[in-house]
């Protein structure tokens, strides 16, 4: 090829890769845009920006990645951060973020949306949906006089090698705040101790459905939503698995809520807020109830999905959701060697 | 006159080391220099200075009159100098043609100039769409010569161009750049370690040894009077042999022999060449055996042991004869007979 | 004709100032990552750097990368020297179509790879895993040079040892093996290297090596002192490969290009005795390699139907990778340019020294990059943090070595002599240098840029954390999904990715007829 032509395919490519990523911030014109920095699951989140930008004409940009990694990535921008909005699908990460001040208040229309159970009182960020701790088991491995009382079960000798989790998640480190929230430190370094020796450890939470599934492990704990989503396809990583819920107030009944904050930073205040309203409010809410996620709605009075274990009916226990602390679990849970 | 090259009190030393040391002649137009020496005496160095492609650290170089490196400083680019490389060089991703037409303004790179160059040194004009890894060595060098002639340079500056060849390629090969170079009347320099192609190419040979420049003259001047003993056997054969000189004879082991004049006396060293000693089967005068003969084709060596008087060192010469029919055995008692004068040197 | 075209004996002239700062400025930044892990250690301070470092984590996972190295290196050098041996030194039939296939993994990335075995086999993990699918995806590290030096070397030396006696084992040990060390000792550490960085695979089998550690980290604490810590340990451990791989290779240098050899040697004939055997082997390789992860491609494929080829984001996907491939591979060598000059034309202390920084470059996996980069950019380049430059910068720093490699056999094709011709013919010296320099150079700088768009496709970890907003390559597309258990829906990007590394790793497997070593 000759070198003109070279040239020219290469100054196409920079042209076509820095025309791609353009930054958000296009104020120019009509319409917006926002940044939302997403720790959602995708498909969840797309289908609220699908249905905001129709109803809206905002166009919404999304960063995805996990809870702490989204989080510790905003704490680190501090005020120079392009995000918008931060999405979560657990707590810890949302007072991470609010413990650095970056949170703007969130307006008192919003706010009023959601029960005050599932929100922080200090009305810096809102919850969004929820997901509740399960354990679940391959029926062929375990029977139901064979199932733990307690989350904290889990650490005796009996259940060395029975059963996994994903720990290098935030949706399981959500689940060692509560624990760590509930009993204190002492109580969760011995059972995160248990844990070394007695878990399998994978990579997020399908990964141990199917494992579980596929009878590597009879047992694990997850979040709710995993099963019912698989059933809803074609049920082959969940087909052989039912799940065991703790009530009674136990740690292993935790619900955690997801979050949704604003940046104080955000250069577009009114739109950002205007986002976590719609996922609040009923439109938003709906897409819990009716779409594919099974995530448990929190805002407008929506109920969940029928399929589901109503809320009330799993005898969560209490927890603060601006309570739980995740540097402290990051901490305990390398000194535990997971991580 | 001026010269189409002057080189004046040339210095280049590299990492301190010196290569070449007050180097300084003349070449006049049309004519062709050989410069001769052994590997590492320096005198590619010098050819690269006279291209351009480094700068002398002392002295000047002036191609026709104008100052190209000392007092001022041309760029290779802009001399009007052309370079056949030991290897030729040729650009391998460039046809012959291409080759050839490298150094011309485009407009000038037409077919029938490329056919005229190939001509010139004996190719076929078909030549010119092969590459040159199609070529043989010598093609090679020719084309690398066509190439270089294209610009009509002042002044051709050939760097061992035969050397790569094989002996017979190297014959006809030189035959044909000389007689080209010669009719151009483009003055050329040679660079060569091989003593007959320096003699039989050149109109003026300089011989350098150890960065100098020993010797600068005719072919004949060099051969028939070499500034020392080093220049003399590099330049040819050469019979050396003790002696003591009285006057203008010199007394050695092959008799009472003629000298040169050059103001040497008593005890030195005098050198022949192999033509000035004939060798008869009379047995008179100096006389010696035949201790060895080397066939080699169209000439012998023969090895003599020459008779001494009153116990001196027995003393060996190597005569280089024509061959053919001949009475010569080893064992053979002959005379030796020493045409023409020898030369002296200091010991 | 002369061996040494236009080579001269004398001491090179001054090095060219302007080549040599822009050569020193792009090995500086080389070095930068290492540069930061030391100064995030020193900044983190022995007390806690210590606890952070001599946990029985660190222990457990050391344990795992240094026997995974240990066990893959030799099984990759095995196998990459028997099918180089068999291909080029025997008559085994179908040799030249071997050939193609042994180098064709290298266009299946490793995670693709990994994503394929667990497929098919789902109870695969571990380090029996881990070792299966390294070894299938980087055997081809060894055998390309393996081939190569093969293909090049002289007969006649083998023949005076048989004719002294030598039995063919004997021969094959004592007399091929010590001369193919060199292009072995760097395919090793090339493989090993590639182990060390590698993520998305051992993910996939839960396999947990320091670089699998130091994303976990990672995500729970963005750029947290235990991530750093960890990618110290790693640089460590990288360096300690880049001393044993020196010491092994000896005062033996990467063969260069010279002269071809004046004969080649007579295959071996195999018989009826060896030939099933040999075929077996090729095929059992060639099946594991690439069979299964493309069977399993297209299986899924096949199970998601229509419904996975999302058109729109595949085209926006296929186009973000060729940007980022194509302005990557340019970048990257034209940053290279000036070192491999210097190498070539300049050799020396000087020139040693970019050289080996520059494999210290190489040898640092894409995570610490990633990770070093972030810091500086948010630290003090903020406007450039998220920004694609930053990407480009990444795959710059990581693939300078590589282009590099190529890039100095280009040159080492363009002896000075010919520029030297090219001026005596009246050409200006810049003009002489594009017309006769760059010219001959650009075979091998497209191979450079070839291997360098290659890795810019299949690269993911230093993607994952550097990509602007919004940027979505075909790595992070199938990362995505297939993280989510959605393996239908990964599948066109897997089948994407491997056919556009297929005519990148025919471009390489033919430069590597040209050049012995690597």
């Amino acid at each position: 090829m000759g070198l003109l032509s070279g040239v020219a395919v290469v100054a196409a490519a920079v042209l076509t890769v820095s025309g791609c990523s353009t930054s958000s911030s296009d104020d120019s014109g009509g319409a917006q845009t926002i940044t939302v920095y997403n720790a959602q699951h995708e498909s969840l989140t797309q289908e609220w920006v699908n249905a905001f930008t129709a109803q809206t004409g905002i166009k919404v940009e999304m960063r995805n990645g996990s809870d702490t990694e989204l989080g510790n990535q905003i704490v680190a921008e501090g005020n120079k951060s392009p995000a918008d909005v931060f999405l979560t699908e657990n707590s810890p990460a949302m007072t991470l973020v609010e413990r650095a001040g970056l949170f703007a208040h969130v307006n008192q229309d919003v706010l009023e949306q959601v029960p005050s159970q599932y929100r922080p009182s200090s009305g810096n960020w809102t919850g969004i949906g929820a997901r509740s701790t399960v354990f679940a088991y391959n029926k062929k491995k375990l029977t139901e006089a064979q199932l733990p009382q307690s989350l904290l079960d889990l650490q005796a000798p009996a259940w060395k090698n029975r059963w996994a989790a994903s720990p290098s998640g935030a949706d399981f480190q959500a689940i060692v705040s509560a624990v760590l929230e509930l009993k204190g430190a002492d109580v969760t370094r011995q059972w995160l101790a248990g844990m070394k020796d007695n878990a399998r450890t994978y990579q997020g939470n399908g990964a141990v459905l199917k494992a579980i599934n596929a009878g590597q492990i009879p047992a694990g704990v997850i979040y709710h939503y995993y099963w019912f989503g698989d059933q809803a396809k074609t049920g082959e990583n969940s087909d052989n698995v039912s799940l065991h819920y703790f009530k009674n107030g136990d740690p292993g009944a935790f619900v955690s809520v997801s979050g949704g904050g604003v940046l104080k930073s955000s250069r577009k205040q009114a739109a950002a807020q205007q986002f976590l309203k719609f996922i609040t409010g009923q439109n938003g809410q709906k897409v819990l109830q009716t779409g594919t996620s099974f995530e448990y709605p929190v805002g407008s009075g929506v109920t969940a999905n029928p399929k589901l274990v109503p809320l009330p009916d799993l005898q969560a226990p209490a927890v603060d959701p601006a309570k739980l602390n995740s540097p402290q679990v990051t901490e305990l849970m390398t000194t535990a060697g997971l991580l | 006159m001026t010269y189409a090259l002057e080189v004046q009190r040339l210095d280049k030393s590299y990492d301190g080391a010196p290569v070449l040391r007050h180097i300084a002649f003349g070449v006049e137009p049309g004519s062709t220099t050989a410069i001769v020496g052994p590997s590492g005496c320096g005198k590619t160095t010098l050819l690269r200075l006279i291209a351009g492609f480094e700068k002398p650290d002392n002295g000047t170089i002036s191609l026709t009159g104008r100052v190209v490196a000392g007092d001022g400083w041309m760029p290779p680019h802009r001399r009007s100098v052309g370079y056949v490389a030991q290897d030729g060089a040729l650009f391998p991703h460039a046809t012959v043609g291409a080759n050839i037409g490298f150094g011309l303004p485009r407009r000038s790179r037409k077919n029938s100039t490329i056919s005229r160059l190939l001509e010139m040194v004996s190719l076929d004009p078909s030549f010119a769409s092969r590459r040159p890894d199609q070529l043989s060595g010598g093609q090679q060098q020719r084309v690398a010569l066509a190439r270089a002639l294209a610009r009509e340079p002042e002044l051709m500056l050939l760097d061992e161009p035969f050397s790569a060849l094989d002996a017979g390629l190297r014959a006809t090969t030189r035959r044909i750049v000389a007689d080209v170079l010669a009719q151009a009347r483009i003055t050329t320099i040679l660079v060569t370690h091989d003593q007959p192609e320096a003699l039989s190419f050149a109109d003026q040979v300089a011989v350098m040894s150890d960065g100098r420049l020993a010797q600068i003259g005719t072919p004949r001047e060099i051969y028939a009077t070499p500034i020392s003993i080093a220049t003399a056997q590099f330049i040819g054969d050469a019979v050396i042999l003790p002696a003591h000189i009285d006057g203008n004879r010199a007394r050695c082991a092959l008799g009472d022999i003629p000298v040169a004049l050059n103001n040497i006396q008593g005890k030195c060293q005098i050198m022949l060449r192999p033509e000035q000693i004939d060798v008869t089967t009379n047995s008179i005068g100096i006389t010696g055996t035949v201790a060895d003969i080397e066939y080699l084709g169209s000439e012998m060596l023969l090895a003599i042991q020459v008779d001494t008087t009153n116990n001196a060192a027995p003393q060996m010469v190597t005569v280089r004869r024509l061959g053919g029919a001949t009475l010569l055995t080893p064992g053979k008692r002959i005379g030796i007979r020493v045409l023409g004068e020898a030369i002296a040197y200091r010991n | 004709m002369d061996a040494n075209p236009s080579r001269r004996v004398t001491a090179r002239p001054h090095l060219p100032v302007v080549l040599a700062a822009l050569a020193v400025m792009v090995v500086a930044a080389a070095v930068l990552p290492l540069g930061y892990v030391i100064a995030a250690t020193i900044d983190t301070g022995w007390s806690t750097a210590a606890a952070l470092l001599f946990r029985p984590r660190v222990a457990e996972l050391l344990t795992n990368t240094v026997l995974l190295v240990v066990v893959t290196v030799p099984i990759c050098v095995a196998v990459g020297v028997t099918a180089a041996w068999l291909v080029e030194r025997t008559q085994v039939p179908g040799a030249t179509v071997w050939a193609v296939l042994l180098a064709a993994p290298l266009a299946v990335p490793a995670f693709v790879n990994s994503y394929s075995w667990v497929t098919a086999v789902p109870s695969l993990g571990g380090l029996s895993g881990g070792v299966l699918i390294a070894s299938l995806s980087y055997f081809p590290l060894v055998y390309i040079p393996a081939a190569a030096t093969l293909r090049r070397l002289d007969p006649a030396v083998e023949e005076s040892a048989r004719a002294l006696g030598a039995t063919p084992w004997a021969v094959f040990f004592r007399i091929v093996l010590p001369q193919l060390r060199v292009a072995l000792a760097g395919g090793a550490l090339l493989v090993s290297l590639h182990l060390l960085a590698e993520y998305g695979a051992f993910v996939f089998i839960r396999f947990d090596t320091f670089t699998t550690a130091i994303f976990e980290q990672y995500q729970s604490t963005f750029n947290g002192t235990a991530a750093t810590m960890l990618a110290g340990v790693l640089v460590l451990l990288c360096l300690t490969l880049l001393v044993i791989e020196s010491v092994v290779r000896g005062s033996a240098r990467y063969a260069r290009i010279g002269p071809g050899v004046a004969r080649r040697a007579v295959p071996a004939q195999l018989g009826w005795r060896y030939t099933p055997i040999s075929l077996l082997f090729l095929a059992l390789v060639i099946v594991a390699s690439l069979g299964v992860p493309i069977v399993s491609v297209f299986r899924w494929l096949a199970i998601g139907g229509w419904a996975v080829w999302n058109w729109d984001v595949v085209g926006s996907t296929l186009t973000q990778t060729l940007g980022f491939g194509l302005a990557g591979a340019a970048v990257t060598c034209v940053l290279a340019f000036p070192i491999a000059w210097i190498s070539v034309r300049h050799p020396g202390r000087f020139s040693r020294g970019l050289e080996s920084s520059t494999y210290i470059s190489s040898s640092l996996p894409g995570i610490v990059v990633a990770l070093a980069l972030v810091t500086v950019s948010i630290r003090y380049l903020h406007p450039l943090y998220q920004s694609v430059p930053v990407v480009i910068a990444a795959y710059a720093l990581l693939f300078v070595p590589r282009a590099l490699v190529n890039l100095r056999a280009g040159l080492a094709q363009a002896p000075v002599g010919l520029e030297e011709a090219a001026q005596s013919l009246g050409v200006a010296p810049l003009t002489a240098i594009v017309r006769v320099t760059l010219r001959l150079a650009a075979p091998a700088t497209a191979a450079a840029g070839a291997l360098v768009f290659l890795g810019i496709v299949t690269e993911l970890t230093a993607t994952l954390l550097l990509a602007p907003t919004g940027t979505r390559t075909l790595s992070m597309q199938f990362w995505s999904l297939s993280s989510e258990i959605d393996y239908a829906g990964a599948a066109p990007y897997a089948l994407i990715m491997i056919v556009l590394s297929l005519p990148m790793t025919y471009v390489l497997f033919n430069q590597s007829k040209k050049a012995a070593g690597l």
